[in-house]
């Protein structure tokens, strides 16, 4: 249905492998599509809603609600920017700021060679450790705007 | 009607379903067991107002406007404010329609789908009828006539067919087709279209085409009438879950009870014939 | 091993205690999320290698042992050195050798890696000295930072499932039912219903297949203790729900996990493997008859997940929109089938209720809250971290005893508790005793149990604005007073943090607040309004600051806000200059220093920064641009 880069089908078949073909499944089934690929491509939504006897409109409804999956493509590393209410008042607004400068993106986005993707998320749960920043798998505690460049360049892959 | 009558009909009858009884703004209403709050005021033609209710359609609690206040004889005077289409009627119900709390949850509700419908007829008449003339708050910069009560992908997953749905959430909440394309799923049974209450999904039907959603279908003809009544996918669909072959509609439905009336006239003739 | 009798669990236990016993020193290394973060997975490894280059090896009887949470996540990585209970904080792989050296081979102190009380700037050697941990009573999170929390005969030998052998094989379902009552156990996920009604109305539902679910989606910003119990102590969230099952007549269950919590995930999924091999889950738990068993379910990021109904259509697979309750879900619940659903940390305290008995756990607390509860205690305030204390103790104490006070020694202004729901208890009402009924005709509530400290330098109508700004991006977008409500009231937030408000505005807001409260759909949105409503009921004229003044007293609100040096002060020092992200400030070192105002973005950066305080915030309406 659409015209997407080369997706690698055998991932999809082990992913689906691992859980029951029905509703139930498919939140689990998306999370892990999304570890694989990177985002939820459309093809292999299409490949889910058969394989999970989930109507494609359905599929397409709950890859949208939640937050942790996108659509498109996400840079290779993502930045995640803690914006819970610990995070909020030690400061994680000029972080954001900070990154987006940096990075030349708003939050959301991608930065045009695929390096980096800002995502904020609401509370990761680390607020003694506030503002938290997330780079790739790292995480960064009590982050400064001024050691932003420093966390970016140990997330690798950009040459900015 | 007395009293001892409804008694002694309700102990007769255990075939027939059970009713309950209570009052709505003083008014007494029976009504059977099973039917909501919003049912039984119908039923006493009492007016609540509702926007994503459909009688064809299980209740949702979407729209808020059916808000009611509930209360009974020992609550000693606590009410609690319920959404009509979803509360059960039971025995000694007081539902109240026109309580402060009702009249300021329906007048927030109207005021902010004014906000966001600032142009759509229905809603500029409802709220105008609540007091409303013009939104307090920020009208929408985008106008739009969808007020997401969501009958639309509700009928369609009633039908058995799930080809629209609702994506993204909260403000950003819209309904659409998978990947905002043609939805491969839709039959072209323009039912989401029908129950629309402020008609805001566009379509286009003629003789030979019909087009929804992007999507283009085409119309199968009476072979009687000439008439294109129906598409080819929806006499697909209605074909596999009625167990019958696709062409069992092929003759639309007035030529169909055409037929079967002149079938009982014959027969009519040939009994009067024969006595 | 299967253990398969009371026996076999006693001999079990007994053989890891006597395990424990014969170590000689024992490393505990916190590897919860916050100390990992610090690089504590290095500390772990450094002494790994450096106590094998000293033959200090197992066999001789020094084990270094991966803990969950300490909870003082802010001085982590912590290291303990038992049995002597030495904490050391903020501790780097180049101090391991050191600690090595003295510490365990010697049993001397270094004083440098110990914790300095802020209050008394001494150093405290024992780890129950520290003043963060002395105020605690853990029952929830009683094995947390002991144990490994991915070694099941670690947790038996700490006792871990001494609570379900005693339901399995002393108790009848009822039996088990009246205990959790007799304990006064109140649902620990925010509204605080009584756990035990719960359980009974379930047990006493009609059908055969019945749930019992587990939310682990702790969603309001500012609260982890969930997460440090399934990452510290998942055993004890697997035996509270067994009992659970049990008590209801469930085999099927699932713990439902926020999807920002991955290492929740992975010590969940270690415990119940091992705990389907012991026999304590699965088959024939304890040879008893009794199966149960569960699966765990990834959230896909949704706050509104944490609400009960939108969980189970969420683990259904499907989008997760709450339906209308007036059905409970006792008796229809996850797919329509009667479910009981509780917190983490409830689950957490089930099993030391049944171990040690409803009678104990309701001689803590207050009257109608009883046992203890667990807060993260975050902000602004000295000592930062994850805290259980009784029902009852005042805010005060827990600011200041607890905390240590505010950062930096400022005025204390609120604590917002309840996360989105709640709302903002202001100074005067300090000496509140925490408990469910105090904080909610605080109009707050107990939430999930964030505690967040804030200063003078916290805005309050920014607070409200954060909180509609999260909420508004995470309703479901299913009823109107919710979706169109939320978006409307950021809206007016919005223009009142640029100074752009209205006079009418405050009633305005105050009515829609309302008509959300009554008309929304979930709690969600029904308590939507509760931190506008809490902040308007406790700091009105910082809103009519905002209004009639175009000011934000507390100097956060950047468009009202413009900052100067004030240049007696000034030293020179430089730090400010470094710190301004726009080039705003010019000085030479140790000369005064200057800001642009046209360049100035009124981020703060400076005034957090400067040593001496000689930077000022005034309204930005007096400045003059040069």
């Amino acid at each position: 249905m659409s015209t997407e880069a080369c997706v690698d089908p055998a991932a999809l078949s082990d992913i689906l492998s691992r859980y029951p073909a029905a509703e139930p499944s498919l939140i689990q089934v998306l999370q892990d599509v999304h570890r694989a690929y990177n985002y939820l491509p459309c093809d292999v939504l299409v490949k889910v809603a058969e394989a999970l006897d989930v109507p494609l409109a359905k599929v397409f409804s709950v890859g949208t609600f939640y937050k942790a999956f996108s659509l498109v493509p996400q840079g290779r590393t993502i930045v995640r920017v803690c914006t819970g209410t610990a995070c909020h008042i030690r400061g994680a607004g000029q972080l954001l700021e900070e990154l987006e400068r940096q990075l030349d993106i708003k939050a959301g986005e991608t930065t045009k060679d695929m390096g980096f993707t800002i995502k904020t998320v609401n509370c990761v749960g680390a607020c003694a450790m506030a503002p938290v920043v997330i780079v790739g798998e790292k995480y960064h505690g009590a982050a400064k705007p001024a050691k932003v460049g420093k966390m970016l360049g140990q997330g690798g892959g950009h040459e900015n | 009607m007395s009293t001892r009558q409804l008694t002694a009909n309700s102990r007769q009858s255990t075939a027939h379903p059970k009713t309950v009884t209570m009052t709505i703004d003083g008014k007494a209403v029976r009504v059977s067991e099973g039917a909501s709050v919003l049912d039984a005021a119908r039923q006493a033609g009492v007016h609540i107002p509702t926007l994503c209710h459909h009688e064809a359609l299980e209740a949702w609690g979407g729209c808020r406007l059916c808000v009611v206040d509930v209360t009974r004889q020992g609550w000693d005077g606590w009410c609690k404010l319920v959404v009509s289409c979803m509360y059960a009627a039971e025995d000694g119900l007081i539902v109240l329609t026109d309580t402060d709390r009702v009249k300021l949850t329906r007048k927030v509700v109207l005021d902010l789908l004014l906000a966001r419908c600032p142009e759509t007829p229905l809603i500029q008449e409802l709220a105008s009828r609540h007091g409303i003339d013009r939104t307090s708050y920020q009208a929408n910069p985008e106008p739009t006539d969808c007020i997401l009560c969501g009958l639309c992908t509700r009928v369609c997953d009633h039908i058995g067919v799930s080809a629209i749905s609702t994506v993204d959430r909260g403000i950003g909440k819209q309904v659409a087709p998978p990947f905002h394309q043609a939805p491969p799923d839709c039959i072209g049974c323009l039912a989401c279209a029908e129950i629309c209450p402020t008609s805001c999904i566009p379509y286009e039907t003629s003789d030979t085409r019909r087009v929804i959603w992007e999507k283009s279908f085409e119309m199968v003809r009476c072979p009687q009438c000439g008439r294109a009544h129906i598409t080819q996918e929806q006499a697909r669909h209605y074909a596999g879950r009625g167990g019958v072959p696709a062409s069992y509609f092929d003759t639309c439905d007035a030529c169909k009870r055409r037929q079967l009336a002149s079938t009982f006239t014959k027969l009519q003739v040939v009994q009067g014939g024969a006595r | 091993m299967r253990i398969d009798s009371r026996a076999a669990y006693e001999s079990f236990r007994d053989e890891a205690k006597a395990g424990l016993a014969a170590r000689k020193k024992e490393v505990l290394v916190c590897c919860g999320t916050g100390c990992l973060a610090n690089g504590s997975a290095g500390v772990a490894e450094a002494f790994g290698k450096e106590l094998a280059a000293r033959g200090l090896s197992v066999e001789v009887g020094t084990f270094t042992k991966k803990t969950g949470c300490h909870g003082f996540c802010e001085r982590g990585p912590l290291v303990v050195v038992q049995p002597e209970g030495i904490l050391y904080t903020q501790v780097k792989p180049r101090d391991v050798a050191e600690i090595c050296d003295k510490t365990i081979a010697n049993g001397e102190v270094i004083p440098r890696l110990l914790y300095k009380n802020p209050a008394d700037k001494k150093k405290v050697e024992r780890y129950g000295d520290v003043p963060f941990y002395k105020h605690q009573t853990r029952i929830a999170m009683r094995n947390i930072g002991k144990i490994d929390p991915t070694d099941l005969g670690d947790a038996i030998a700490h006792e871990a499932y001494a609570g379900l052998v005693r339901a399995l094989t002393e108790l009848t379902p009822e039996q088990v039912i009246k205990e959790v009552e007799t304990a006064g156990l109140r649902g620990r996920g925010g509204a605080g219903f009584v756990t035990a009604r719960k359980w009974k109305s379930c047990r006493a539902a009609h059908g055969d297949r019945k749930f019992v679910l587990c939310n682990g989606d702790e969603g309001d910003p500012g609260a982890f203790k969930d997460r440090s119990i399934m990452e510290g102590d998942p055993h004890s969230v697997l035996e509270g729900m067994v009992i659970g099952a049990f008590a209801v007549g469930a085999h099927e269950g699932f713990i439902y996990v926020r999807d920002e919590y991955p290492l929740a995930v992975v010590n969940l999924t270690i415990a119940m493997e091992q705990a389907r091999k012991a026999g304590l889950l699965g088959t024939n738990i304890l040879g008893t008859g009794f199966d149960f068993d569960l699966r765990i379910s990834r959230g896909g990021g949704a706050f509104v997940c944490g609400e009960s109904s939108a969980l189970m259509r969420s683990i259904e697979g499907k989008v997760g929109e709450p339906r209308q309750k007036y059905v409970h879900a006792t008796d229809k619940g996850l797919f329509d089938l009667p479910t009981v659903l509780n917190n983490v940390e409830t689950w957490a305290d089930v099993g030391a209720i049944l171990h040690r008995g409803g009678a104990w756990f309701a001689s803590l607390g207050t009257a109608k809250s009883k046992g203890t509860k667990a807060f993260s205690l975050v902000g602004k305030v000295k000592n930062t971290g994850l805290i259980e204390l009784p029902m009852g103790m005042t805010l005060r104490q827990i600011v200041y005893d607890i905390g240590g006070g505010i950062l930096g020694d400022r005025p204390f202004k609120a604590v917002q508790t309840g996360g989105p729901s709640g709302g903002c208890v202001p100074e005067s009402l300090l000496d509140l005793p925490v408990d469910f009924e105090k904080l909610t005709e605080a109009g707050s509530m107990m939430g999930s149990g964030g505690m967040i400290v804030m200063d003078d330098r916290t805005c309050m109508v920014d607070v409200a604005r954060y909180f509609l700004k999260f909420l508004s991006e995470e309703s479901c977008g299913k009823c109107v007073p919710c979706r169109e409500g939320l978006h409307q009231m950021l809206v007016m937030f919005d223009a009142l943090v640029a100074g752009k408000g209205s006079p009418g505005d405050l009633e305005r807001i105050e009515e829609l607040a309302a008509g959300m409260q009554l008309g929304s759909l979930c709690e969600l949105g029904k308590s939507a309004p509760n931190p506008v409503v809490s902040t308007l009921r406790y700091f009105r004229p910082e809103y009519e600051a905002h209004i009639h003044a175009q000011t934000c007293p507390a100097g956060m609100c950047r468009d009202l806000t413009a900052y100067e040096i004030v240049p007696e002060g000034c030293d020179g020092c430089h730090l400010c200059f470094k710190a301004c992200p726009t080039e705003a400030i010019t000085g030479e070192v140790k000369k005064t220093h200057l800001i642009l105002q046209e360049k100035c973005i009124s981020c703060g950066a400076c005034y957090d920064v400067c040593p001496t305080q000689s930077i000022r915030f005034f309204p930005k309406h007096e400045r003059t641009v040069a």
